[in-house]
């Protein structure tokens, strides 16, 4: 089985190790209106600059931020894949599921419709 | 269907990575198990309304395999399976839930837990299905499977239209 493509993925629990934290996500709020340089992005916090890079490390293993090419300011940016991925995987499994209890609900009706007209047939005879 | 805007999610709610459904059978309890793990019962009913399975194997011990082959209306097919990580018949079941592409490549990875509770001559049926990996791929996967679904529906609007 190949995996290559698989293995190079952030894992969904980094991804999501990532998201539990307040300050992350409101720095993923802030990328969302557009790629910020570490000190535009340290600024509204009460946090020293080395305490917003460690943040932003964490970010970027998961793969929710990626750097930009202006080599001076390093702007961070929002990469949104990985949340709208985890985001379609999930619908699609509601739908799967919920598609498949009905049907299950109908299956089970007919079974035991079946069952209850075999013992009918049988205590006639 | 209005795509989600993931960035806005991230910043006002946690995104949510997992599914959890609860329905009510009206069913005895250990003939609602014996539907998951006998595949002459589960080829009957898994997957999308009007997809069919043409295969389907199972191994319902802990650590045993799962597999099925889902086939869309257009014919297109869709395999997946996993491995059981617990079997308490008839009350509880988890398992891995994989979908694999025609290479046998595993593109969405899911842990399933599903518990059933007897409620009078009824069965509570409570499903959670938690991602645990997607691969960069998903995306277009997805996109394949949800046309499949909409061509079925289509085709079930031209048949009645036609009576």
């Amino acid at each position: 089985m190949k995996l290559l493509g698989y293995v190079q993925q952030p894992s969904l629990d980094a991804t999501f190790a990532a998201l539990a934290d307040p300050t992350r996500r409101a720095i993923l709020a802030r990328l969302a209106s557009g790629e910020a340089s570490v000190t535009d992005i340290a600024q509204p916090f009460a946090m020293t600059q080395p305490a917003i890079s460690k943040h932003l490390k964490v970010l970027e293993r998961a793969g929710l931020i990626s750097r930009g090419r202006d080599a001076q300011r390093r702007p961070r940016r929002l990469e949104a894949a990985p949340l709208k991925d985890v985001a379609d995987w999930v619908e699609n499994y509601r739908q799967f599921w919920t598609e498949s209890l009905d049907r299950l609900d109908d299956y089970l009706h007919q079974l035991q419709m079946k069952e209850k007209k075999r013992a009918h047939t049988q205590r006639r005879k | 269907m209005p795509t989600p805007n993931a960035a806005s999610d991230a910043s006002t709610k946690p995104v949510e990575r997992e599914v959890v459904i609860t329905r009510i059978f009206d069913a005895p309890r250990p003939l609602v198990f014996k539907m998951w793990t006998e595949p002459k019962h589960l080829t009957q009913w898994w997957g999308p309304k009007s997809f069919t399975n043409s295969a389907c194997e199972v191994d319902a011990r802990v650590g045993g395999k799962w597999r099925i082959v889902m086939r869309a209306p257009n014919g297109e097919e869709y395999p997946g399976g996993g491995v059981y990580r617990e079997i308490v018949e008839p009350e509880r079941l988890v398992f891995t839930n994989n979908a694999i592409d025609k290479d046998g490549n595993t593109i969405l990875e899911g842990l399933t837990t599903v518990t059933f509770v007897e409620a009078g001559r009824q069965t509570k049926l409570t499903l959670q299905t938690r991602a645990v990996a997607v691969v960069p791929y998903a995306a277009a996967y997805l996109a394949g499977m949800q046309a499949g679904w909409t061509q079925s529906l289509e085709r079930l609007a031209e048949h009645l239209a036609r009576g």
